[in-house]
C-alpha cells in the first residue's frame, strides 16, 4: 500500500541501526501503522488505555531511579530497578526530544517474570502507541506488560 | 467552436469532474495513495494539491502530444505509453526544478511528487480526455476539476479517518478495510450530486 | 507493411530519448550545483561538489560536527552559524531554533543543502576535532561487565586533550549494525603519553558500540576514533576536590587524577566510588597508589548491598549517602561527577544540602 513520504522516512529510520542496534523493528514485515494499530486494539481488548499503561511504567521507573540501581519494592508482588548509560536516545519520529538511556526491569516476585523497558519505550508507547515490531530487542507485548505492572 | 462557449462547456466539465463524475469517487480512479495517505489532513493536503497541479499540467502536456503527434502519424493506439512517459518525465523535471527553486515548496509539495507519478487517476484523466474528444480549453476544466475532485476527496476522508483514530474499529478492518468501507459511502454520498448538471 | 512497423517505434523511441535528453540537460543546469567553496571561520576554504547536505560534506572533509540521529534532522546537535549562503531557514530546522539563535543565523547543518558558496563559523573545539586511527593493544577484565581497551595511536601518532575529555569511537558495521555509528566515552589513561588512549567501557545490553567492543574486538584490532570533545575538567584553583563517580564513571576521573599527580597538584580530594556489589569494585590498586603519590587523596569506595561472604569492611549504602554521612561543610569545595544521570541528579541534592551551591558542581555531559 502507497504511504506517504513521511511515513516511508519514518519506516527508514525504525528500520536502521542507527539509534538502537538492530532498530526498532526486529524482523516483523508489517508497516509501522499496521503494528501500532494491531497492538493498540490489543491493548483495548484487554481493557486499557496507552496514557494508563505509560503513567504506571513512569511510576514504576521513577520509583526505582533513586535506589540508583538497586532493587526496590513497589508493591505486593512486584520490585523494579534501573540501569542507566551514558548518552541519549533520539525518537525516532520528527520531533524534539531526548531520552536518557535508562531501562527499568520490574519483575514478579513469585513467578520471577521479569519485563524491561526504556525511557524511550515509555515514550514511544505514550505519544505514538508503538509498542516495536516483533523481534526487536526492547519489542513489549501489550499482554504481558499489563500482567507485569497492574 | 467559439471561445466563449468552448469556455462555458470547459466550466460544466470542470464541475461535474470535481462533483458528479468524480474522477476517485465515481470512477474509482487513484485509490492506492488514497488510501495510504489519507492519514493525516495535513499530508493529504500536500498530496492533493500536488495531484491537482500535476495532472492539470499532464493533461495539457498530453493534449498536445496527442493532437500534434499521434493523431496526424495515425498511432492512436500508443497514447497509453506516450502518456505514462510524459508524465513520468514531467514530474521528474518539476522535482528538480522546485527543489532548486524553492526548497520550502519542496519540503511541503515536492516530497509527493514521485508517488504521483504511479497514480493511475492522472494517466486515467489524460485518457478520459482523449476518449470524450475535449479540446485545449475544455482539459484545463477537465484536468483542473479532476484534480479538485481528487483533493476534495481525499481531504474529507482524512478528516474522518483523523476523527476515527481514537475508536475502536473491530480487527479485520483496520486500515484499509475501513477505510474501502468509508470510500463506498462517501461515493454513494456523492451519486446525490446526479442531476446538477442538465 | 514493415514502413507501418517501423514508423510508430522510431516515433515513440525518439519521443522517449527526447524527453531523456531534456531530463539529462535540465539535471546539468537545475540539478547539478557545481563545484562550491565553504569558507570556515576565515581561516580555511573547502572546495567541494554541491547537492549534498551541509554536515555529510563537512564529515567527509574531517570536519566532525556532534550529531545523534544520522543527519535526519531530529536531534538538533548539528547546529552551526550560516553567515552567507544559506538560503531561507526550513520547516525542518524551525522546532530545534529559538529566536536568538535564528537571528544569529543558526542553522541545522543537516538540513542545509549546499548549492553555492558558503560562509560559516564553527566553534573553535569542534574545528580542533580530529580523526585518529588507532590499533588496539591490551584489553582487560575489570568486572564481569566492564572491559578496559587500550588504544595506541597509528596516525596521527599523538593526541592533545584535556584530563575530563571524551573520544568517540567509531563503530564499523558487523552482524548486528548496518551503519557506521559514533559512540562517546571519556579518555581514562595517563595524559603524560601523548601516544595511548585507555577507555574503560561498561557491556549495555542492546548496545550498538558496546556489543562491538565486547564480542567483536580483538586485540591487534584497528580502532577509529575522533576527539577530543567536552568542557569536563578541573578548574584551576586551590579549592578541595569532590569525586563522585562509579562504574565506567570513573574513566575521567582517573585521568584527572593522574594529572594531579603528573602536575605535583596538592589539593585536597576525595573520590566516593558507588557499586551495588563488592564484585563490582575495579581498580582498587591503582586508588590506593594514588592515595600515596598525591598529597591529600583519599579513596572512599561505597557498596550499596554487600554480598554475605564479601567481609566487606568499608562504606555500605548508596554513595551519595556515604557522601552524606562523611561530609559536613562543603560550601568551599568543588565538586566533579561522573555516572548515570539519577546517580548526578542525587548527588547534586545531597551535595546542595550540604551546601554546594551548583555553580561549583561539574559533571559529564555527553552530548
Amino acid at each position: 500500500m502507497k504511504e506517504s513520504p513521511q511515513a516511508q522516512k519514518l519506516e527508514e529510520v525504525l528500520r536502521s541501526s542507527k539509534l538502537v542496534a538492530g532498530g526498532f523493528m526486529g524482523y516483523d514485515p508489517r508497516s509501522v501503522t499496521e503494528i501500532i494499530d494491531a497492538d493498540l486494539a490489543a491493548l483495548a481488548r484487554l481493557g486499557f488505555t496507552i496514557e494508563q499503561v505509560a503513567s504506571r511504567m513512569q511510576e514504576i521507573t521513577d520509583k526505582a531511579i533513586p535506589r540508583l540501581g538497586n532493587w526496590v519494592r513497589i508493591d505486593q508482588q512486584r520490585q523494579a530497578k534501573v540501569d542507566e548509560a551514558k548518552g541519549w536516545l533520539i525518537c525516532p519520529w520528527p520531533h524534539t526530544g531526548r531520552f536518557v538511556k535508562r531501562v527499568t526491569t520490574a519483575k514478579l516476585i513469585k513467578s520471577a517474570k521479569s519485563i524491561q523497558w526504556s525511557d524511550l519505550n515509555i515514550h514511544l508507547i505514550a505519544e505514538h502507541g508503538f509498542f516495536e515490531g516483533k523481534g526487536s530487542a526492547f519489542r513489549i507485548e501489550p499482554k504481558e506488560l499489563i500482567n507485569s505492572i497492574f | 467552436m467559439n471561445i466563449e462557449t468552448e469556455m462555458s462547456q470547459a466550466f460544466v466539465v470542470c464541475i461535474s469532474a470535481i462533483f458528479t463524475q468524480n474522477i476517485l469517487l465515481s470512477y474509482f480512479l487513484g485509490l492506492c495513495p488514497f488510501i495510504g495517505v489519507s492519514r493525516e489532513i495535513k499530508t493529504a493536503f500536500g498530496l492533493g494539491l500536488a495531484v491537482i497541479f500535476v495532472m492539470t499540467s499532464t493533461s495539457l502536456l498530453n493534449w498536445l502530444a496527442y493532437h500534434y503527434v499521434l493523431e496526424p502519424l495515425g498511432l492512436h493506439f500508443f497514447r497509453f505509453i506516450l502518456f505514462i512517459i510524459i508524465i513520468a518525465a514531467f514530474v521528474q523535471f518539476i522535482e528538480m526544478v522546485i527543489d532548486r527553486y524553492s526548497p520550502t515548496l519542496y519540503q511541503n509539495l515536492g516530497v509527493f511528487l514521485p508517488l504521483i507519478t504511479v497514480n493511475c487517476a492522472i494517466l486515467g484523466a489524460s485518457l478520459f480526455m482523449v476518449i470524450r474528444d475535449y479540446s485545449f480549453i475544455v482539459t484545463i476544466g477537465y484536468g483542473l476539476g479532476s484534480g479538485i475532485g481528487w483533493f476534495l476527496a481525499i481531504i474529507a476522508m482524512a478528516g474522518i479517518r483523523q476523527r476515527l483514530s481514537n475508536e475502536r474499529i473491530p480487527q479485520g478492518l483496520q486500515g484499509a478495510g475501513i477505510t474501502l468501507i468509508i470510500a463506498g459511502i462517501m461515493a454513494l454520498a456523492f451519486i446525490g450530486f446526479t442531476g446538477v448538471l442538465q | 507493411m514493415i514502413i507501418t512497423v517501423i514508423i510508430p517505434v522510431v516515433v515513440v523511441s525518439s519521443i522517449g530519448a527526447g524527453l531523456a535528453a531534456i531530463l539529462v540537460i535540465s539535471e546539468h543546469f537545475i540539478a547539478d550545483y557545481g563545484p562550491c567553496q565553504i569558507n570556515i571561520n576565515d581561516q580555511r576554504q573547502l572546495n567541494v561538489q554541491g547537492g549534498k547536505d551541509l554536515l555529510s560534506l563537512l564529515t567527509a572533509e574531517k570536519i566532525f560536527i556532534p550529531s545523534a540521529c544520522g543527519g535526519r534532522g531530529t536531534c538538533g546537535l548539528c547546529k552551526l552559524k550560516v553567515l552567507e549562503g544559506a538560503g531561507t531557514l526550513l520547516p525542518t530546522e524551525e522546532p530545534y531554533l529559538d529566536e536568538q539563535e535564528k537571528r544569529s543565523n543558526v542553522r541545522l547543518s543537516c538540513q542545509v543543502k549546499v548549492r553555492n558558496d558558503l560562509k560559516i563559523e564553527i566553534p573553535s573545539e569542534l574545528f580542533a576535532i580530529r580523526e585518529y586511527i588507532c590499533k588496539c593493544t591490551d584489553i582487560i577484565d575489570l568486572t564481569h561487565d566492564i572491559k578496559q581497551f587500550r588504544l595506541e595511536l597509528q596516525e596521527p601518532e599523538t593526541i592533545d586533550y584535556i584530563p575530563g575529555q571524551y573520544v568517540q569511537l567509531l563503530t564499523p558495521i558487523y552482524e548486528k549494525n548496518s551503519e557506521e555509528v559514533y559512540r562517546a566515552y571519556s579518555i581514562s589513561s595517563d595524559p603524560a603519553d601523548k601516544s595511548i588512549i585507555e577507555l574503560i567501557i561498561r557491556l549495555m545490553p542492546g548496545g550498538i558500540c558496546t556489543t562491538y567492543c565486547f564480542e567483536y574486538l580483538s586485540v591487534g584490532d584497528e580502532v577509529k576514533i575522533n576527539g577530543p570533545y567536552g568542557d569536563f575538567r578541573l578548574l584551576e584553583t586551590e579549592a578541595p576536590i569532590v569525586f563522585i563517580a562509579g562504574g565506567a564513571g570513573m574513566a575521567p576521573i582517573r585521568c584527572m587524577l593522574y594529572h594531579m599527580k603528573n602536575t605535583s597538584n596538592n589539593r585536597k580530594a576525595t573520590y566516593y566510588f558507588g557499586a551495588n556489589k563488592v564484585q563490582e569494585l575495579f581498580l582498587l590498586q591503582r586508588m590506593q597508589a594514588f592515595e600515596s603519590e598525591l598529597a591529600d587523596f583519599s579513596f572512599v569506595p561505597a557498596v550499596a548491598a554487600p554480598e554475605e561472604n564479601s567481609n566487606w569492611q568499608g562504606e555500605v549504602g548508596l554513595v551519595t549517602e556515604a557522601v552524606e554521612r562523611d561530609l559536613k561543610d562543603v560550601s568551599q569545595c568543588e565538586a566533579y561527577l561522573c555516572g548515570s544521570p539519577g546517580m548526578i541528579d542525587a548527588a547534586i541534592e545531597v551535595l546542595g544540602k550540604l551546601g554546594l551551591s551548583e555553580d561549583r558542581i561539574f559533571f559529564d555531559k555527553f552530548e
